[in-house]
């Protein structure tokens, strides 16, 4: 796979090299560009991964809930994919991080199964010289906005990078006996509430366990999604992603905010 | 060319489609504005084009940059005309038909206060806001103009037996993905060599819009456009942002979404 990802990364080649003169691109507003070297980064360029991927066929049993373990696999492998085509276009300019990184998946007339899964965000370098590379020796990575951004270097953490977790679980149907005995009553639908809940933990501990191998001590602006996709009403993607963080510097006086209220709605 | 334009509008009238905040932003980095400014262009596609053939679809890619240039250019003529010194707030729709590509420009035209008009070459389009340009003034950037690039690239189709060979594997598409890198670095560099052409030394604000066409499944389209800055005067200045908490309370109304 790394063959495949490496050959991608040459034929931006030419468009990097370019960057690399002084020109830098950049998705992110002025606003987000002013917080950003405001803290002492200078943008670089926006990097960009994808991958085209075809998720493969799992059988469910009507009325059994469990994990599909490789649909989740083709969601985890292919945003890796795409991710990992960021991270190495971001180390080819020379960054210390990636900045404003989304995720996103598309579907297209190209065939049943087959998606879009993209990264984008925008390379930083430290103004100051002194490298911000990550624990594995990477640029980090992080969803953060360019206002967050700023917000969370203020309070002495810097981004590690983006974790994630994803499974892809199928939850039971109820039986035509149950379903009739539960017409008419108020109660709650135990099988349904378990299998939602052991889908949300499996991806929010994946997630975790990204975060301990970068030697992270949290992680903020956690976001929990859950989309079907396109495999019916039984079968759900839980996707949980994240920024993980770590204590840099310890003495740190946060401003006190200024009380405002504002006059328009 | 210069019939399609309308003849310039009085000097006496200001007309803007900027919001009142946005006008004080402007005059407090020494700005005013002068006039409502357009510039269209629609170019013509042949049509079968778009569904079989081998690397970039040459003609597609023609018509859009040829669109897209043309119609800064003519909003940029508008502009000077009205007296303005750059165009900002710009509205950019464009749209790719079977047989015509389109883009249309709707910006303010504006000019330090009371400065007198200059010439078709130095003047700036920017789909910054009015805001948005007067912040990168007081940091002590300047918008040069718009840069943009695009690609349309032929997606390869997959054969019969591999279609069935892959039916039920998890496996990348490393033709689609290809065809997408391709339409996407040739994008990306024509928007740079437009950056690189107006001396800038950064496009700010870069959107992207990609993905195969409702008429074409089997091209990809990707389009990018960005605002080009560079430094004005020898060092960026900081901006110093204070923390503030707004005590309004949050409008949040209840809602009760049904359980399916």
């Amino acid at each position: 796979m790394s063959d495949e990802s490496n050959e991608l990364a040459r034929t931006t080649g030419h468009r990097l090299e370019e960057l690399e003169k002084g020109l830098f691109t950049s998705d992110l507003s002025v606003n987000e560009f002013l917080l950003i070297k405001e803290v002492g980064y200078h943008p670089l360029g926006f990097v960009m991964g994808s991958s085209i991927y075809h998720t493969g066929i799992q059988t469910r049993k009507w009325g059994q809930s469990q994990e599909l373990t490789k649909l989740t696999e083709a969601m985890y492998n292919a945003r890796e994919l795409a991710m990992t085509r960021m991270e190495d276009e971001a180390a080819q300019l020379g960054a210390d991080g990636v900045v404003g990184v989304r995720l996103d998946v598309n579907y297209y007339e190209w065939g049943k199964d087959a998606a879009e899964f993209i990264a984008v965000g925008t390379a930083v370098k430290a103004e100051d010289g002194v490298s911000r590379l990550n624990k594995l020796g990477k640029p980090f990575t992080s969803d953060l906005s360019g206002q967050d951004f700023w917000t969370l270097l203020q309070t002495g953490y810097a981004p590690q990078g983006l974790v994630m977790g994803t499974c892809v679980y199928h939850i039971a149907h109820r039986g035509l006996a149950q379903a009739i005995q539960s017409t008419g009553q108020n109660l709650e639908l135990p099988n349904f509430t378990q299998a939602l809940y052991e889908a949300r933990e499996l991806a929010m501990t994946r997630m975790q366990d990204e975060a301990t191998q970068l030697g992270a001590s949290g992680i903020v602006g956690v976001r929990l999604e859950e989309k079907t996709h396109q495999w019916g009403s039984h079968t759900i993607e839980f996707l949980s992603l994240g920024t993980a963080v770590t204590k840099t510097s310890n003495d740190v006086t946060l401003a006190k905010p200024i009380t405002i209220i504002s006059l328009d709605n | 060319m210069a019939s399609l334009e309308s003849a310039s509008a009085s000097a006496t009238t200001t007309t803007s489609d900027l919001s009142i905040d946005e006008e004080l932003n402007l005059h407090s980095v020494g700005w005013q504005p002068v006039d409502l400014v357009s510039g269209v262009s629609v170019f013509s596609v042949s049509m079968g084009i778009w569904n079989w053939g081998q690397g970039e679809i040459t003609g597609a890619t023609k018509a859009h940059e040829n669109a897209f240039s043309h119609a800064i250019e003519r909003l940029q003529r508008d502009a000077v005309r009205a007296g303005g010194h750059g165009v900002v707030g710009v509205h950019i729709e464009r749209s790719v038909h079977r047989s015509h590509v389109e883009v249309s420009l709707v910006g303010t035209a504006v000019r330090p206060i009371d400065a007198v008009p200059i010439g078709p070459d130095k003047i700036f389009t920017s789909d910054l806001s009015g805001r948005d340009f007067s912040l990168l003034i007081a940091a002590g950037w300047q918008p040069l103009g718009l840069a943009h690039g695009s690609s349309f690239v032929y997606a390869p189709r997959r054969q019969i037996s591999t279609v069935l060979a892959q039916q039920s594997q998890n496996i990348e598409l490393t033709n689609y993905t290809n065809a997408m890198y391709v339409a996407r670095e040739t994008a990306m560099e024509r928007l740079q060599t437009t950056a690189l052409a107006l001396a800038g030394t950064g496009v700010v604000q870069v959107q992207v819009v990609e993905g195969p066409m409702s008429f074409a499944s089997h091209a990809i389209s990707f389009a990018t456009w960005g605002t080009v800055v560079r430094l004005r005067g020898d060092a960026h200045r900081r901006m110093d942002p204070q923390m503030v908490l707004p005590m309004n309370d949050l409008h949040v109304a209840f809602e009760a979404a049904t359980l399916q």
